[in-house]
């Protein structure tokens, strides 16, 4: 009977190690800043089907989560400090996301634009 | 400030109520002392507490991931325990029915340490504003009151089925959490990179968007989401399998030795 359970731990390992760690040198950074209960900048573009490592920064002394039923993300960034949040590849669109903690005024949106950024 | 922090306390709070109904009326049917309830209670708040004071260090570890490893590390230990919840409440065995009470208390107790960790930085970070304070902590102590109720009509309505459901419910409801705790884990894992990307399966937020109520409630009792990906989805079937299955071989158990004994006779 353990062996059997043994046998889904070792799946569910598998599972969730598959592919893993894919290079980050290649992913871009886009940074967010969380100043007065507000997110700079509100929107934010970023290209399609690329992986992006999101960089936020709570400039605030207050504590703030970062919140997205669109991407699915949600994550807690304590005053004065900054977290990394990886979001898509996304297909284009409009993906809101707000400050859960101060929603009234913690607003923005990730706009995924068809074309590649001109680099 | 008042009916956020009233969603927000309620969210948090509901799962957390919604599992230790459960596991109260699992207990109850199998006539243990319900003991293992307080000690879960004030394990929970302690480790709450410790976590929301760590929480910005933690946060720094292992590149900014920290946060996300833990949780995650808190859930799949609560899909662990409910798998041995799950065998030894069906088995016949009296030392694995001995040793439920402190299953179940860990596992209240991990639960509310991950819930509650964020009510207390919330509403720690609330103190700031002195303005906000009293409609957050209305807004909050209403919100409590809402999931705590929920937990008691959940605790009720399960003991009001016919009697030989009870058990079988229980036991399908803790899979379902199960099976959420493995999915919500693949999620956060997938948030820092540690678990890679896969395809959106379905979107329902049309139907039934994960903010409106009936998507809160669903959320919380079977792990609703509107856009799930294939590795979370292959998840939540391996946890709600090891809950369903742990229990289904510790029933099997039960029975043959029940079997064996009459057959002695």
């Amino acid at each position: 009977m353990s062996r059997s359970i043994g046998r889904f731990v070792m799946l569910l390992a598998f599972t969730l190690g598959i592919g893993s760690n894919t290079s980050f040198a290649d992913t871009p950074i886009v940074e967010l800043r969380i100043r007065n209960h507000l997110f700079f900048p509100d929107t934010l573009e970023v290209p399609a089907h690329t992986k992006i490592k999101l960089l936020v920064i709570n400039e605030d002394p207050t504590p703030e989560e970062f919140e997205s039923y669109e991407l699915n993300r949600e994550k807690v960034i304590l005053g004065h400090r900054k977290t990394v949040i990886f979001i898509g590849p996304l297909p284009p669109g409009e993906y809101p996301f707000f400050g859960e903690f101060y929603p009234k005024t913690a607003q923005g949106k990730i706009v995924v634009s068809a074309q590649q950024p001109s680099e | 400030m008042f009916l956020n922090s009233v969603v927000l306390i309620l969210q948090e709070i509901l799962e957390a109520a919604l599992l230790i109904s459960i596991l109260l009326v699992l207990s109850r049917q199998l006539q243990l002392s319900a003991r293992w309830f307080a000690t879960g209670m004030i394990l929970g708040g302690i480790g709450a507490f410790i976590l929301s004071v760590n929480l910005a260090t933690i946060s720094e570890w292992l590149d900014y991931a920290g946060q996300e490893i833990l949780i995650a590390g808190i859930m799949i230990a609560v899909l662990g325990l409910l798998t041995l919840i799950g065998l030894y409440s069906t088995s016949a065995l009296w030392a694995s029915r001995h040793s439920l009470p402190y299953l179940m208390s860990i596992c209240v107790a991990l639960a509310l340490s991950r819930e509650g960790a964020e009510i207390v930085i919330y509403l720690g970070g609330i103190l700031n504003h002195q303005e906000s304070v009293q409609p957050t902590f209305t807004g909050a102590g209403i919100g409590a009151g809402i999931g705590l109720s929920a937990g008691v009509l959940l605790y009720f309505g399960l003991l009001s089925l016919p009697a030989r459901w009870i058990f079988c419910t229980c036991i399908l409801l803790l899979a379902l959490i199960g099976g959420t705790m493995a999915s919500q884990a693949t999620l956060l894992l997938t948030q820092v990179d540690w678990v890679a990307y896969s395809p959106v399966l379905w979107d329902s937020s049309i139907w039934l968007p994960e903010d409106s109520i009936p998507g809160h409630l669903l959320y919380a009792l079977v792990g609703y989401e509107a856009t799930p990906s294939l590795f979370q989805a292959i998840a939540y079937g391996i946890g709600f399998l090891l809950v369903s299955i742990s229990a289904t071989l510790g029933y099997l158990n039960h029975f043959r030795s029940r079997r064996k004994n009459t057959g002695e006779k």
